[in-house]
């Protein structure tokens, strides 16, 4: 649409072409000062050069073609001995892009070398900035950015108005018209006229904008796994979905949704000790109030869970099994505060350091608050606790019958409703748990949940007076997880054995992909603890779980094996792993690990061109030093006068390598007339012939033979002089 | 048929260019360049845009072609309320016979002289179009072939801009050449003080070839050799104008297509069944310059021309010929 409005004129657009890119190039080249690379003096003749060619558009054109010619191999000449004399490879390479800007600054551009000066420098830009990290990094990649977008907008600008041609190079020697009148005072003024300002604003506070924007969410949002971060999410209303709860309240249950999403990645140092299936615990709920089971507040407290720490790593006092495998856990956001564990452990590690409660009687680990965004932590020398998890201090209490301070010894069943104690004695009656041991009576209780329930996601509660798991318990109702350890739990405690409900995760599955075990949300479960007194420690119960003897429970690669998952799903989750084990370290180990390995790279590969040159330099100086004769000395005085006679017609332009090329695949007739044409200039019958079997049709050809016969006859007069007046040829 | 010229009949077509040749120079003096490129365009069938200032034997030029070809000559005085049908012809209703009846223009000739082309509107000027491409006009649906051979001899004022409408760059792309006369040397000029008399209808010149003979000629140009070497030769030129800063556009592809028939035509009116890299070189200003303008804007047009055959020479120096 024509607006009316007063417009830069090609010429305009290409000074003003040439403002942006030598400021682009001046911005990028002074970011090698903060940089230390040793290339102050290079940096400062670089920026000189490019700024006097910068003020004066005209001086470019007076650089002599030879020396466009011989550019590129001398700088090319100079980044090989920079590498081979100083052995570092990224010194090298910023010098080797600071020669190509001042290549660029001082020669005129096309369109392409815009572009290329764009490439090049965000290259020392970067480069500056991971080096550097400051803040002035920040503020030169926004100014860099503002000159980049303004340069490609004025390349686009141009190009348009040039009616779309394909990219015009600029002729060597020649002054550009826009650089001949160049005249800074005209743009300026210029650019003040064809400015709409209101635009300029506006477009000026929308980068403002955008800047301090994107400055907030960088400071907001914590620095990795930004799709953890995002938050809104959490206002879609949620529907119940399987996954882990630190609560459990029967009575309201309603139908669950499987939730497949990803809860938990846990990478293991040693599959050969994978478990079969693993329990993930999470938390203990040992209180059973209203309905429901939860985790007590004598519990909660400080003796039991332990004090809040503050720390990167913790140690218990309670160890694992040191020869255990050490596990890596990468847990969601969103999945809870505790921490899944299998067992007892040597160290836990996080990434940064937590505040945390570890309870190394209940075996829990909880932070302070739910993360937010994926947190790693890996736990060195942990086993599945086999055949319970110990506990010394329930145990001493136990014997003693104990109710110190309030604790419970979680046989309370605290039932409101009387009725409900006397129908639990009497399904408890049933299960005959008289004289049996916790083992037992837990195999017993089991098999008698199995016989009355049947298993679903869908439970339905019969409706009447009195505790509502007891009402389940007392009927024909199919249930799920939870239903299931309520009721064992309730039973073992109304037949006097101390039990709790678990909550965390069973199972998982094995990505095949990255190797890894994966935990999903519809993995989550609930199962028992019923306190052994004989061994002294909680023996796990899962009543939904078939009786399998610990014997012939596979482990290792079997049981992987029958977790395998090739899905797509698993293919996309093994990204998301390989990802998560690229950003997480706990030790800084790994990076430590690889700048080493970045440095000796850069090293070797310096000593090894040195090695090569020297070895090189090594063999000609032996050749130079063995017995020299005349034929000797002949032979090389005329390889090297062949070879400069060869330079010399290849800079002056006298032999083109393309038409040698060209030439080559010529007919050899076209060649050798060519060839005589080029050295005579009569007697015109010849040249008419010569022309013939040069330029004419091959069936018109005189005898090439006699021809060339009577070319090489051709008097001396007729040879052309070097460098004379071409013949006519009409 | 040979898929190369026999050299007969090349000889009999320099002979009858040579004879056009001095014919017209008997009658137009001082121009023999000039006279060669109009020979040339005339064997290459193409049509000739000549600018120049008025009085410089611009019409002359053309009515001596037509004299000497025994071709028929036509003049149209291109104005602004020039219509297209005053340039093709019109459809007539015939009250006898009851139909319409085509009444052909002064299109249908032989040689057409279009006197100050730009001063037609554009509306005009696209009526050349057709009949510069396809030698017909149609009219009424009805195509209607002009004279052969068949010659649009153009003329403007590269000075005089006021009231003109320039030609769009498709109808300058359908002009084969474009030249200019220039004024004659003082000697020459002496010459034609001394003979001339007022008015070309007063020419004393005859025809030296017949309609025949020159389209024989026009026949042969195309089967004129061209080697490898010179298509390259001839692309490279064209693709260095479409790479040029100066250029607001390079040539087309008809442009280049031009220049070689053009070279070919060179080739023939010198005796040659083969082109060489000279017969390119010499034409690459009268073919390829009215078919670029520079991308930056001037106000003189004369400047301009000059600033375009500049920067053509400087192409041509850069691109090596084929050796």
């Amino acid at each position: 649409m024509d607006t009316g409005r007063p417009r830069l004129s090609l010429e305009e657009l290409h000074l003003l072409r040439w403002l942006l890119g030598g400021v682009l190039m001046l911005l990028s080249i002074a970011t090698v000062f903060y940089m230390d690379v040793g290339s102050e003096v290079m940096t400062v003749l670089a920026m000189a050069g490019v700024l006097v060619a910068l003020a004066r558009p005209a001086l470019p054109a007076r650089i002599p073609v030879w020396a466009h010619r011989l550019a590129f191999p001398a700088i090319l000449m100079f980044f090989l001995g920079d590498l081979w004399h100083e052995g570092q490879l990224l010194p090298a390479v910023v010098r080797l892009d600071i020669l190509l800007l001042l290549y660029r600054g001082v020669s005129h551009r096309a369109r392409r070398d815009d572009l290329q000066i764009v490439v090049l420098g965000l290259f020392l830009i970067v480069v500056a900035g991971v080096l550097t990290v400051s803040l002035l990094f920040a503020a030169q990649i926004l100014v860099f950015t503002a000159c980049a977008l303004g340069l490609l907008m004025v390349v686009t600008i141009t190009a348009s108005a040039e009616g779309g041609q394909a990219p015009k190079l600029a002729v060597r020697g020649v002054v550009p018209g826009w650089a001949a009148h160049a005249d800074w005072g005209h743009l300026a003024r210029r650019l003040r006229q064809v400015a709409e300002w209101r635009l300029v604003a506006s477009a000026l506070a929308l980068f403002v904008g955008v800047v301090a924007l994107s400055g907030l969410l960088f400071l907001a949002i914590p620095r990795f796994q930004l799709e953890n971060s995002l938050f809104l999410e959490r206002f879609v209303p949620r529907k119940a979905m399987t996954g882990f709860s630190d609560s459990i309240k029967f009575g309201d249950i309603s139908e669950i949704i499987e939730d497949n999403g990803v809860a938990f990645d846990v990478d293991l140092s040693d599959p050969a000790q994978a478990p079969a299936t693993p329990y993930w615990r999470m938390v203990v709920l040992d209180e059973y109030r209203n309905g429901g089971f939860k985790l007590s507040s004598p519990m909660r407290s400080p003796d039991i869970m332990g004090k809040e720490r503050t720390a990167s790593y913790y140690i218990p006092t309670l160890r694992g099994v040191p020869g255990a495998p050490t596990w890596t856990f990468y847990l969601e956001s969103g999945v809870s505060r505790y921490l899944p564990l299998l067992g007892r452990f040597v160290v836990l590690r996080f990434r940064d350091a937590q505040n945390f409660r570890y309870s190394p009687y209940l075996g829990l680990m909880a932070l302070r608050d739910e993360p937010a965004t994926m947190t790693a932590y890996r736990v060195e020398g942990m086993a599945p606790d086999t055949p319970g998890l110990a506990d010394s201090l329930f145990a001493a209490r136990w014997r003693n019958r104990e109710v110190r301070r309030g604790v419970p010894l979680q046989l309370e069943l605290d039932l409101p409703f009387a009725p409900d104690k006397a129908t639990l004695a009497g399904l408890t009656a049933d299960i005959g748990a008289r004289g049996l041991d916790a083992a037992a009576f837990a195999q017993k209780a089991n098999a008698w949940l199995q016989r009355l329930h049947g298993y679903s996601l869908s439970p339905r509660i019969p409706p009447g007076p009195g505790d509502p798991l007891v009402r389940w318990m007392a009927s024909r109702e199919p249930g799920h997880c939870e239903l299931f350890a309520g009721a064992f739990v309730l039973a073992a405690r109304s037949a006097g054995f101390p039990a709790r409900v678990v909550t965390g995760f069973k199972g998982g599955t094995w990505n095949a992909y990255s190797g890894n075990y994966t935990v999903r949300n519809s993995d989550a479960h609930a199962w028992a603890e019923i306190w052994d007194a004989r061994r002294g420690a909680w023996l796990r119960d899962d009543p939904l779980a078939p009786v399998v003897s610990e014997a012939l429970e596979k482990k290792g690669d079997a049981a992987l094996a029958a977790l395998m998952d090739r899905s797509w799903s698993a293919r996309l989750n093994s990204i998301r792993v390989f990802w998560y084990r690229r950003i997480v370290n706990f030790d800084q180990q790994s990076q430590v690990d690889t700048i080493r390995a970045v440095k000796a790279a850069t090293d070797s590969s310096g000593k090894w061109l040195r090695a090569a040159v020297a070895g090189a330099a090594s063999r000609v100086k032996a050749w130079f030093a063995g017995p020299w004769n005349l034929e000797r000395a002949g032979r090389v005085a005329a390889v090297a006068a062949a070879a400069g006679a060869l330079l010399w017609a290849l800079l002056t332009g006298r032999i083109r390598l393309a038409a040698l090329v060209a030439s080559r695949k010529a007919d050899p007739v076209r060649r050798e007339a060519g060839h005589w044409l080029r050295r005579l200039e009569g007697p015109p019958p010849l040249i008419a012939d010569l022309q013939r079997l040069r330029f004419g049709h091959s069936g018109t050809w005189p005898r090439p033979a006699d021809v060339f016969r009577r070319a090489r006859r051709a008097p001396p007069s007729s040879r052309r002089v070097p460098g004379g007046a071409s013949r006519s040829t009409s | 048929m040979s898929e190369f010229l026999q050299s007969e009949r090349v000889g009999e077509a320099k002979a009858t260019v040579e004879r056009l040749r001095a014919n017209m120079r008997r009658v137009i003096v001082g121009k023999d360049d000039v006279i060669d490129r109009l020979l040339i365009c005339l064997a290459a069938a193409g049509h000739m845009l000549i600018e120049d200032l008025p009085g410089v034997g611009k019409t002359t030029l053309a009515y001596a072609l037509a004299r000497s070809t025994d071709c028929q000559f036509s003049r149209i005085q291109f104005t602004s309320d020039l219509l297209p049908s005053d340039v093709t012809g019109v459809a007539i209703y015939d009250e006898s016979t009851r139909e319409f009846v085509f009444k052909p223009g002064p299109v249908f000739s032989n040689i057409v002289l279009a006197d100050e082309i730009n001063r037609a509107p554009p509306k005009t000027q696209s009526a050349l179009l057709e009949v510069m491409d396809r030698a017909k006009v149609t009219v009424d649906g009805e195509a209607h072939a002009v004279g052969s051979p068949f010659m649009v001899f153009a003329t403007q004022n590269p000075i005089d801009y006021e009231g003109t409408f320039p030609l769009p760059e498709s109808q300058m792309d359908r002009f084969l050449m474009r030249l200019r006369m220039g004024y004659p040397q003082h000697r020459d000029e002496i010459e034609i003080l001394r003979t001339s008399r007022s008015g070309y209808d007063s020419m004393q010149i005859g025809a030296v070839a017949s309609r025949a003979q020159v389209a024989a000629v026009q026949g042969l140009v195309c089967q004129v050799f061209v080697e490898e070497s010179i298509l390259d030769y001839i692309l490279r030129i064209v693709a260095a104008t479409r790479t040029e800063t100066e250029f607001k556009a390079g040539a087309s592809v008809r442009g280049g297509i031009a220049l070689r028939t053009a070279a070919q035509a060179r080739a023939l009116v010198n005796g040659r069944d083969f082109v060489l890299p000279d017969d390119v070189a010499e034409l690459v200003a009268p073919v390829l310059a009215h078919r670029l303008a520079l991308s930056r804007q001037t106000g003189d047009a004369l400047e301009e021309r000059r600033a375009v055959g500049a920067h053509l020479k400087r192409i041509l120096s850069a691109l090596p010929p084929p050796t």
